[in-house]
């Protein structure tokens, strides 16, 4: 598979790095990540600089009894967790366990051709992370976003404003982007997407604005 | 001392990592707002971490410091997802990384004194936004106000500091 084209921007990728990514956004990165050999290593550039400063820290006073709690709990290590049994997907880029197992559990047809499976929530800012999967040739309704949207393409591809999106590439859609994507001739597209909000429709045709708005 | 932890279960080398590294990690869980039980609760997880995925640490990967921040990352994004009930949706500490090519791959004994050197060799203002974004968890927009500067500002002395950065150092990612 050729690299991607389209990268998060850097700030972006030290907000992975540092820890300041939401749940949903990170875990979209972190699919752009599995395909982006530069971008993993950025990541691992601002994780060094994360270990250089966490060495420089004033070291803080651990309680007294820490390092022997440690070792008493060393003889007592954690039951191991079974891995997910979910088979990686042939046409997909490489994503976590979880997003598939969101993809063969929660799938929900929106229309003809259009499904949503909700990834994940966060109950308290309201941040989702969904699949959506949109058949060849069809195109989302003009709509714009609240708030940073951000997308990877896991399989199959789309043409916005011009530009065409393959697996692995990702972009970061905000209130300035008014978009109306759509799938090549291609095939099926899937693509992984968090945000804050629900799609904001510009004019309402319908067809996948409601299911949207109830994942 | 990891690999010795790895290879003969080196309760010393444990000790020894535990008394440098656990009190940094208290302290940067502590600047990122957890009360000092819950730092010291971390600090502790963090290198127990670190004795059951010793086997896994790649000196040519990633230095002590780097892997042991990337830990202690990750068990805090852990804990503030439990508290705010996140839905989980998977283990952030199996990151899908691309594996590095070999010649990509750090050389790990160097590389934290070339990392800290070329943090110093930053204009002063772009080495203190750095500094203080991974000390936060706050948003750009956070961080620029108690600065008292522009969002723009922040987020392009950000870029600057990671192109710098990878100039320097790319060879090591």
């Amino acid at each position: 598979m050729t690299p991607p084209t389209h990268h998060p921007s850097d700030e972006t990728l030290l907000d992975f790095a540092r820890g300041a990514l939401s749940p949903g956004r990170s875990l979209v990165l972190r699919a752009h990540l599995g395909a982006c050999p530069a971008c993993s290593a950025s990541v691992r550039l601002a994780e060094a600089v994360g270990g250089a400063l966490l060495s420089e820290l004033a070291p803080a006073d651990m309680a007294p009894d820490a390092l022997d709690q440690a070792l008493a709990r060393i003889e007592r290590p954690p039951a191991p967790v079974a891995a997910p049994g979910v088979r990686p997907r042939d046409n997909w880029i490489r994503v976590p366990a979880d997003v598939l197992t969101a993809a063969a559990r929660r799938k929900r047809w929106a229309a003809p051709g259009v499904w949503v499976a909700p990834v994940t929530r966060d109950r308290r800012t309201g941040e989702r992370s969904y699949l959506l999967g949109v058949g060849r040739g069809i195109a989302v309704p003009r709509h714009t976003h609240r708030g940073v949207e951000m997308v990877c393409v896991l399989t199959g591809a789309y043409d916005d404003r011009g530009d065409q999106h393959h697996p692995g590439d990702f972009a970061e859609n905000d209130e300035a982007v008014e978009h109306r994507p759509r799938v090549t001739r291609d095939g099926e597209c899937v693509c992984l997407i968090a945000a804050d909000n629900a799609l904001v429709a510009r004019d309402l045709i319908g067809w996948i604005m409601q299911p949207l708005v109830r994942i | 001392m990891i690999e010795a932890i790895a290879a003969r279960g080196d309760r010393g080398a444990f000790a020894a990592l535990f008394g440098h590294f656990a009190p940094r990690v208290k302290s940067y869980m502590l600047r990122l707002g957890a009360d000092p039980r819950l730092a010291d609760e971390l600090a502790q997880e963090t290198l127990l971490a670190v004795w059951r995925k010793a086997a896994a640490f790649d000196p040519a990967k990633a230095a002590p410091s780097t892997w042991i921040f990337t830990i202690a990352r990750n068990l805090r994004i852990d804990a503030a997802r439990r508290a705010r009930r996140v839905e989980p949706a998977d283990d952030p500490s199996d990151a899908a990384d691309a594996e590095p090519a070999p010649d990509e791959a750090l050389v790990a004994a160097q590389s934290e004194t070339r990392v800290r050197q070329a943090l110093a060799s930053l204009p002063l203002e772009q080495a203190e936004v750095v500094r203080l974004s991974f000390f936060s968890d706050k948003p750009h927009s956070e961080i620029a106000a108690e600065l008292r500067l522009p969002l723009g500002t922040v987020k392009s002395r950000l870029r600057l500091a990671m192109r710098r950065l990878r100039d320097l150092l790319g060879d090591l990612a």
